[in-house]
Formats: C-alpha cells, sequence, structure tokens
C-alpha cells in the first residue's frame, strides 16, 4: 500500500500558482533535500523553453514548472541525464503527467534509470502547439497566464491531445504532485504518494489540514468533459484515417523527414530501423513494384513507416503531441497515433506509464490468453467487444 | 461483370513465414506424402515464430502480399520453451493495429501447426487461400505509393 501524505502551499490571487511552487522548490534546494532540480526555464530571449538542471537555487525565478509550451519532451532530458547510469545526485524532476510517464515508460525499455530520480507531476492544464505559440511569444505567455489564473482549464487552444487527455492530474506512477485544481484557488495541495515523495514533505512546515475532496472534484469534472470530447474526437480522427485510403490521404504530404521520430520520447533506438540500410528495398524490387503498381512514389515509406512505429511505439505511447508539434507539414500524427495507441493499449489492458509494477505487454504473456488466434476473435485480455 | 472477372482470374501470392521445428516440417510432411496443396503460399523458413518480428511483417504486407501466414508450434511446444507466446502477443499487437485502421486484417493469420500435422497444414494453408480469394487483392497495390 501507497502511504500518501497531503498539505498544501497557500496561493495569493495576485501571484498566482507559479511563485508558492518556486519558493517551495527552493527551500527543497536550500536545505539540500534535492541536490538539483531539472525544471523548464525560460530561453534568454523569452521566446522558448528550455530544460535547465539546476543547482543554485536562486536560477528557480525563471522556472516554470507550467510552461506554455512542450518543446522538449521532459523524458527525453531526463534520458540525457542518466544515460550512463544513476549518478550520485538526489534530483527532482519537475513535469507535466505526459512526460512522467514517458519517463516510467523509458525506465521500463531501459533507457532511463529512476533510483536517483523523484517524479514531481503538475496539473496539467495543457499546452500550446509550439508553432502558435512562436507566432507571438508574448502575447502566447499573457493568453496562457490569464488561462491558467482565471481557471479556465480545457481551452480550446490548447493542442488537440491536450484537449482529450484524461490523464492529467495525479498518477500512480509520480512520487510527488502539485495539484492546481482547488475549488477556493487559494492554495495549492501538495501530495506525496511514495518513500521518496514522502522525503520531500518530512520537516516541512506547511500546512497539513486540507481536505483534498475539492481539489478531487474539480479534477474529475474536467475529466468527465474531457472523455466525452475524446470519444467525438476519436470518432473523428477514425473516419481520417481509416481504411487504405484514408491512410494514403492522412500521410500522403508526408515528406519522410521523420521528425515525428526523433521528436517522440518513446522512440529511443539509437538507429531507427526506419531509414536504416536494413530497412532499403534493392532496386530490381522497386522497379517490379513500379511495373506493377504503373509508378512508384518517393520517398516509398509514406505509410509503412507510420504504422511501423504505431506497431514499434504505440503500446508505450502518452499522447504527448510532439510528434504534431515537430511536423513541418502540418499532419495531424498526434491525433493518429494517439487514437491507435488507445486500442493497441486496450488490447492488452495496459495504460502507458500508469503504473511502475506493470511490464510492458510485448514483454510478458499468459499461457491462456488470446483464442482462436486463426480466426481473429476480439478477446485479448481487456478488450472491449 | 469485369470485377466478377477479375476476382475469378486472381490468383494470391500469399507469404508463409514456417516455424522451422514444426510447420516447416509439417509442409515437408504434407510434400511426402503427396498431398494435394493450394501452390499460393511461398514459404520462407524462420527458427521460431518469434522471430517474425514487425518489421518483417508490415514489409510483406506493404511489399503487396495478398496474405501472411505465420505458423509455428502449439502453445506449450515450442522448440524454444516460449517464443510462441511472445510470437501470439506480437501478432494481437498487430491484428489490433490493422483492425483500428481497417487494412483488412483478414489478410493476417497464425496458425499453430506441429511437426506430425501434415494435413492440417495442408487444411489451413487452403482455407486461407480460399479467404484470401474472396477478400481479392490487397488493395495497398492500387497505387504508386509504398
Ligand atoms: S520507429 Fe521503431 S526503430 Fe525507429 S526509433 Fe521508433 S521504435 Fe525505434
Ligand atoms: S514529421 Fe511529418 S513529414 Fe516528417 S516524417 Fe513525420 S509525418 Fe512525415
Amino acid at each position: 500500500m501507497k502511504t500518501t501524505t497531503a498539505k498544501s502551499l497557500r496561493v495569493s490571487k495576485k501571484e498566482g500558482v507559479r511563485k508558492p511552487i518556486l519558493a517551495f522548490l527552493k527551500s527543497l534546494l536550500t536545505d539540500a533535500v534535492f541536490d538539483a532540480i531539472l525544471i523548464p526555464m525560460q530561453v534568454p530571449a523569452g521566446d522558448s523553453y528550455a530544460w535547465v538542471l539546476v543547482k543554485d537555487p536562486s536560477l528557480l525565478d525563471q522556472a516554470n514548472p507550467l510552461a506554455p509550451i512542450m518543446p522538449v519532451q521532459g523524458a527525453k532530458a531526463l534520458k540525457s541525464l542518466t544515460r550512463k547510469g544513476e549518478g550520485n545526485l538526489k534530483i527532482a524532476a519537475v513535469m507535466r503527467p505526459c512526460e512522467v510517464r514517458a519517463s516510467v515508460e523509458l525506465a521500463k525499455l531501459n533507457q532511463i534509470h529512476l533510483e536517483s530520480i523523484t517524479l514531481m507531476s503538475v496539473d496539467c492544464p495543457g499546452v500550446l502547439p509550439v508553432a502558435d505559440y512562436f507566432e507571438n511569444p508574448g502575447e502566447s505567455e499573457k493568453r496562457f497566464n490569464a488561462m491558467l489564473s482565471e481557471n479556465r482549464w480545457g481551452n480550446g487552444s490548447m493542442k488537440s491531445v491536450c484537449q482529450i487527455c484524461e490523464q492529467f492530474s495525479i498518477l500512480p506512477s509520480s512520487d510527488f504532485h502539485f495539484g492546481l485544481m482547488t475549488g477556493s484557488e487559494s492554495s495549492v495541495v501538495l501530495i506525496s504518494s511514495s518513500p521518496k515523495g514522502q522525503r520531500v514533505l518530512k520537516d516541512r512546515s506547511l500546512d497539513g489540514s486540507v481536505s483534498l475532496s475539492d481539489w478531487e472534484n474539480g479534477i474529475e469534472s474536467i475529466r468527465q468533459e474531457r472523455k466525452k470530447e475524446r470519444t467525438k474526437r476519436f470518432r473523428e480522427v477514425q473516419s481520417m484515417v481509416e481504411g487504405f485510403d484514408g491512410l494514403l490521404k492522412t500521410f500522403a504530404r508526408c515528406i519522410g523527414c521523420h521528425n515525428c521520430q526523433s521528436a517522440c520520447p518513446i522512440c529511443y533506438c539509437r538507429h531507427c530501423y526506419f531509414g536504416s540500410e536494413a530497412s532499403k528495398l534493392d532496386s530490381d524490387f522497386i522497379l517490379k513494384k513500379a511495373e506493377q503498381r504503373g509508378g512508384l512514389s518517393f520517398p516509398l515509406d509514406r505509410r509503412m513507416f507510420h504504422v511501423g512505429r504505431m506497431s514499434h511505439m504505440s503500446l508505450s505511447c502518452v499522447a504527448c503531441g510532439l510528434c504534431s508539434d515537430a511536423c513541418p507539414v502540418s499532419i495531424p500524427v498526434a491525433d493518429v497515433f494517439s487514437f491507435v495507441a488507445d486500442q493497441t493499449q486496450r488490447t492488452f489492458d495496459y495504460k502507458a506509464g500508469e503504473k511502475r509494477e506493470e511490464p510492458l505487454p510485448i514483454r510478458q504473456y499468459r499461457l491462456e490468453e488470446i483464442k482462436g488466434v486463426e480466426e481473429w476473435v476480439k478477446d485479448a485480455e481487456g478488450v472491449e467487444s | 461483370m469485369e470485377d466478377q472477372k477479375q476476382k475469378e482470374e486472381f490468383f494470391p501470392k500469399i507469404v508463409g513465414y514456417l516455424c522451422n521445428w514444426c510447420t516447416y516440417a509439417a509442409a515437408d510432411l504434407a510434400g511426402s506424402s503427396k498431398m494435394e496443396l493450394s501452390p499460393s503460399l511461398n514459404v520462407i523458413r524462420v527458427m521460431c515464430s518469434s522471430r517474425v518480428d514487425y518489421n518483417l511483417v508490415l514489409t510483406t504486407f506493404f511489399g503487396g502480399a495478398d496474405g501472411i501466414l505465420i505458423a509455428g508450434c502449439h502453445p506449450g511446444d515450442c522448440h524454444y520453451d516460449k517464443g510462441n507466446y511472445y510470437a501470439r502477443r506480437r501478432y494481437a499487437l498487430l491484428k489490433s493495429i490493422l483492425e483500428t485502421l481497417k487494412l483488412d486484417p483478414e489478410r493476417l493469420q497464425l496458425s499453430w501447426i506441429s511437426a506430425s500435422e501434415g494435413k492440417r497444414y495442408v487444411d489451413v494453408v487452403n482455407e486461407f487461400t480460399e479467404r484470401i480469394k474472396k477478400l481479392g487483392p490487397n488493395p495497398i497495390n492500387r497505387n504508386a505509393y509504398y
């Protein structure tokens, strides 16, 4: 059983939620609860954000646990941090829930070492598409902040995947959580849900008399709205992408840059199969295909690459939407991938990144399952018929 | 009418990935026992049904094969103890993707055929061939996009 402790931070209406969170994080650094904190920070020009591993507490003034965009997935930053093993520093990573989930998936894939890391999640209102933000960073900051302070969640200017995200709050896999959606708007709830998280709240002189029900109700009502929207959107995506022609129409303008794959936190392979020598076809085969089909269009892998990538990563897809942000020809990659991922994860009754102890579906099996393989009946565990 | 005619003339190309330790031997048995078998199957011998990874299946599928048969040992009989259980999970994943995208999931089949089941091998191949004949050619071949 997990032990959960909750405390709260006072928030003045004028200041908003960021300041008290940052002050709290600062105290964790100065009191050596952590040796460093990984957190998004505005770049010097003020027109984007970067992940910074902060050692000097005063630097935290420029940090932003609720950056309006996600140019790099947090799990990617964490991956480079622990690429060569865990290290000796005690580090806190302050992330959006989808970044926590991607980190957990990468840990299962042996790409991140979480031993010395404390994952801290923040209630997430969503992020703006980077292209929209870059049009006018100053304006976008204002718009995003207004939305935060007015508690207008579920805002239509967020990325499309954010608008239908149901896992935007506390997760069984995070160590510590900052809950923002308090009914009174006057506090941030701090929830520790693992021994590592407990260390964070130990010895903090904070208001311990919090009732979580306001916050929980707030989260639940947003989740219900999102659920409805999700069903509706998935139906639209399905009618766009389904069938051989639908798939072709959706991806026909793909230029094969594979940016979606390089931005993906889950696609960790140092040598991606697609684009590798092994994936190249010999010219006789290509000529034969051209003859059969009357012609052959290049780059060759317009459909195969995307379906192939789905088979490799959809079980771990956290629907962060970085692939859509990365696409130079505005293909709604994330809408398609999150829809497919929803289905494949359902097939194995799995939710990417939600539980640390749950092994990856393709790394395990049950003796009796997926019966009647010869006439595919949807009877894998947890599948809705 | 034209369509009907085309379907009648259509003879499917099926790629079969057969496990060396069971189904490949079953194919051998069927041959040496002179059983009659549809010549639609192009056999590729693999060391285990779990050798058949996603890329292999999808290259075959997007390359234009009309059907793909993966065949291995019955559950519990894998030469490597548990390869076929993993194969079954991968197959379930691929099926789920093809089904979600409505890309003719029926064109992919996984069967368990042991070394002694020559007759079963013939039945599986013939039935699968009939099914693909009814489905018609792989629509992936309809245009210039791979
Ligand atoms: S598409 Fe597949 S091979 Fe390429 S990086 Fe992603 S998981 Fe690895
Ligand atoms: S980023 Fe866009 S154009 Fe580039 S490979 Fe992905 S879908 Fe195609």
